[in-house]
């Protein structure tokens, strides 16, 4: 084991801040019309792809650097620690891409891989439906294979960024159900245009006030043959990998976002004051700021555990559960410790302090959703009891 | 950047299982374990190397955090916590100490760490034992408590206060004017003593002088943390997979208490906490390794989380045992008790949370660079 960086690895690192120093979009505040924030955000990763930042570890043939995946933590690192916006295209880079490099043929690679890198084209996936939630292989959405490809018909739920994508990567029956084989085995991966005919889109608006996910209804939407990834019934293998990555490799941006984050409440607590005293001179509040480094350092070093394990060939398997239950902990301790902390003072706000109660009420919301989302906290446990422990099933 | 264990750091860890596997009985006997038996697993430890300590191609922390896990998860009762920490803590030193204590910890005796005093915290700093100059030496005089392994370790290491600063000095166990008294320990495994230093005597040059003493306290501080917290994991992981194995074969209401839901996810959060409890030791023991300038807060981040943590698994395998976990023949009460002696040494959780916390607010200024203002989580 090093933790220290090669000179190789200390000039990449060099050579992202000196990037990150010439550009416009840091410490400034992002267009607040959704519509202007997302256009803003794939010029953004459309420049960091130009120089290299993402896709470190992604085949070059494909528009990836090519380079050892321990370099991409390294720049994602630099990045959050600058407080960079995070990647428009995370459902692309975090979820479906890694898919398509593993499952794909070499023409759908060719054909997605290079924008999903360069936020030409923004992905959703179409996963969950109104019955099916943390039981997905219950999901009813049903794509008719024809000659020339499919037809799908159905209803999905929680498509994040699915007014802004291009592709949806939605899972649905592509056979009838049968008592001889178990319903996941029916399930099939594809890859559906979001111009077709008899797609809609319903934004929803969340708790936060933002609309960043969407209902997704599919009417008869025709599918060609070669949109299918992998082969018919092997959607739900897919599925198991792309969630894995969603929940193991998302946590080393991640825990460097909730690092950025603890500085920021520690400055707010310093600004701030509690009955004539600094709030940060509280010791029951330096305590609290100290829970919440422990959770997040405790994330950032199992994180390295995993992924040096992953690097070191393994595969990213119930182990990414653990991950994700430690990033859901990380995120709900820090946004729950800035909810008490700053306590009475988001409530008589002074005008000046709008900007920030807003950030902390939000992150607040928001890491409520930590524990739901990719996965419920109990589905993770579920799986760790019985993929990693072995327990006897009921 | 390399986070995985190197080859030999996997086999340094499956030779200390192999070899504490063969001289050392299963936990639920560990109790009968006669001081021979733990002279001769404490003589293999260190004719295999577990003390080669400092030296150019010494073992560093990760592969000593190793060990100590091993040690944890067999409930081995040896003299290698005080005797790793301390040679660690001075090895910088040693050009400046005895050629006495330099031919001891360059063998392999063992040490036992003298540092609790009656009414103080997990750790502290501002020992009222005193080493006092006479002629031309010390003259130690005090009172220790929590002193492991007194018998079978031939030198003491003793957090002393000299010219009113803090530092460590080190005597052999023999010396005149030093009384032991055999306390009641909480893990009767580990027999526990407490000291009184009626003026023994030792060289000037065995008690740093406040510059050094110091920085050798903040070593033995940061590597003590991390031995403790791994043995802790140890102990943790091993009543955790008995917990696991216990849960797949006991049968109520006509199944494994392993398919009701409330205790499969009570054992995978116990499992979670272990594995993660793991982590944070081994990266802040090479961190350690390193030299990285947060060696230190590192350690304290681990302590901290192990210290809670490893106590919630242990609470977590009585649960799962039910009644029969309340007997004293079953192991798993040697497991949390061992689990609580570790979480009192070198700072709990809450010292090491207010330490994180003080940092945290003094260094304050120093934050990233710019942050953007608008963010998407």
């Amino acid at each position: 084991m090093r933790l220290s960086l090669t000179p190789a690895e200390q000039q990449l690192q060099e050579e992202v801040r000196t990037f990150l120093d010439s550009q416009p979009h840091l410490g400034r505040r992002l267009p607040h019309a959704l519509e202007d924030r997302i256009e803003a955000l794939r010029e953004w990763q459309r420049r960091c792809h130009e120089s290299g930042f993402v896709g470190r570890a992604w085949p070059q043939e494909f528009g990836g650097a090519g380079r050892p995946p321990v370099e991409q933590i390294i720049v994602d690192q630099e990045l959050a620690a600058a407080g960079a916006p995070e990647f428009v295209n995370v459902v692309g880079l975090d979820v479906l891409g890694p898919s398509l490099l593993r499952f794909g043929r070499d023409d759908q690679r060719r054909r997605y891989i290079p924008t999903i890198l360069s936020a030409e084209e923004i992905w959703c996936q179409g996963f969950s439906e109104p019955e099916a939630g943390s039981d997905l292989a219950a999901l009813r959405t049903r794509a008719v294979p024809r000659e020339d490809g499919f037809v799908i018909s159905g209803q999905k739920t929680w498509v994040s960024w699915g007014q802004f994508a291009r592709w949806c990567g939605v899972l649905a029956r592509t056979a009838d159900p049968s008592p001889y084989r178990p319903r996941h085995r029916d399930i099939s991966m594809l890859i559906v245009d979001m111009r077709s005919p008899g797609i809609e889109v319903r934004p929803m608006t969340q708790i936060t006030g933002h609309a960043e996910f969407c209902e997704l209804f599919l009417d008869d939407v025709v599918v060609p043959r070669e949109n299918l990834l992998g082969e018919p019934g092997e959607g739900w293998k897919i599925a198991m990998y792309t969630l894995g990555h969603e929940r193991g490799t998302a946590a080393l941006p991640r825990q460097v976002k909730l690092r950025t984050w603890l500085d920021r409440l520690i400055r707010a607590a310093c600004a701030r004051e509690l009955d004539g005293g600094a709030l940060i001179d509280d010791p029951r509040a330096q305590t609290a700021l100290a829970q919440a480094l422990v959770a997040v350092e405790v994330l950032r070093h199992h994180a390295y555990r995993s992924v040096g394990e992953f690097l070191g060939g393994g595969a990213v398997g119930p182990e990414s559960s653990t991950v994700k239950l430690l990033m859901a902990e990380a995120e709900q301790r820090l946004a729950g410790t800035a909810l008490e902390l700053l306590g009475a003072s988001l409530q008589e706000a002074t005008p000046e302090d709008a900007g920030e109660n807003e950030f902390w009420e939000e992150t607040y919301l928001y890491s409520r959703a930590a524990s739901v989302y990719g996965g419920t906290r109990q589905i993770q446990r579920n799986i760790i009891a019985d993929r990693v422990l072995r327990l006897p099933e009921g | 950047m390399d986070l995985e264990l190197s080859d030999e750091q996997v086999w340094l860890s499956e030779s200390v299982t192999t070899l504490l596997e063969r001289a050392w009985p299963p936990p639920e006997a560990v109790a009968t374990a006669k001081d021979e038996q733990r002279r001769r697993v404490w003589d293999r430890l260190v004719e295999f190397g577990a003390l080669t300590i400092g030296a150019e191609d010494g073992l560093g922390a990760a592969e000593l955090c190793l060990i100590a896990r091993a040690l944890g998860t067999r409930l081995v009762s040896v003299p290698f916590l005080g005797s790793a920490a301390v040679r660690m803590a001075v090895a910088p030193f040693l050009e400046r100490m005895s050629d006495e204590v330099n031919d001891a910890l360059a063998g392999g005796v063992g040490v036992s760490l003298a540092q609790l005093e009656p009414g103080s915290s997990s750790w502290f700093d501002a020992p009222a034992t005193e080493a006092r100059r006479t002629g031309e030496g010390l003259e130690l005089h005090g009172e220790k408590v929590a002193v492991e392994h007194v018998e079978a370790a031939d030198w003491l290491a003793v957090v002393a206060s000299l010219d009113g600063q803090p530092t460590l000095a080190v005597l052999p166990t023999s010396a005149t004017g030093v009384i032991r008294e055999t306390r009641r320990s909480f893990d009767e495994t580990i027999p526990l003593a407490s000291l009184r230093f009626d003026g023994a005597q030792l060289s000037q040059r065995d008690a740093l002088a406040p510059a050094l003493g110091d920085r050798a306290l903040e070593r033995l501080g940061t590597i003590g943390a991390l031995l403790a917290a791994a043995e802790a994991v140890g102990a943790a992981g091993a009543v955790l997979e008995l917990a696991v194995r216990y849960a797949a074969e006991r049968k109520q209401f006509g199944r494994a208490i392993g398919t009701f839901q409330a205790l499969r996810h009570l054992l995978a959060d116990m499992y979670v906490r272990h594995s993660s409890g793991w982590s944070t030791v081994l990266y802040a023991a090479a961190s350690l390794d390193d030299d990285a300038d947060d060696a230190a807060r590192n350690a304290s981040v681990a302590k901290a989380y192990v210290s809670r943590s490893a106590r919630e698994i242990a609470h977590g395998a009585l649960q799962a045992f039910g009644g029969i976990a309340f007997t004293a023949e079953h192991p798993a009460h040697r497991f949390l008790r061992r689990i609580v002696v570790r979480e009192r040494q070198f700072g709990d959780a809450a010292h090491h949370e207010r330490i994180l916390g003080a940092q945290l607010a003094t260094r304050a200024g120093a934050v990233p660079r710019a942050l953007a203002e608008a963010s998407l989580p």
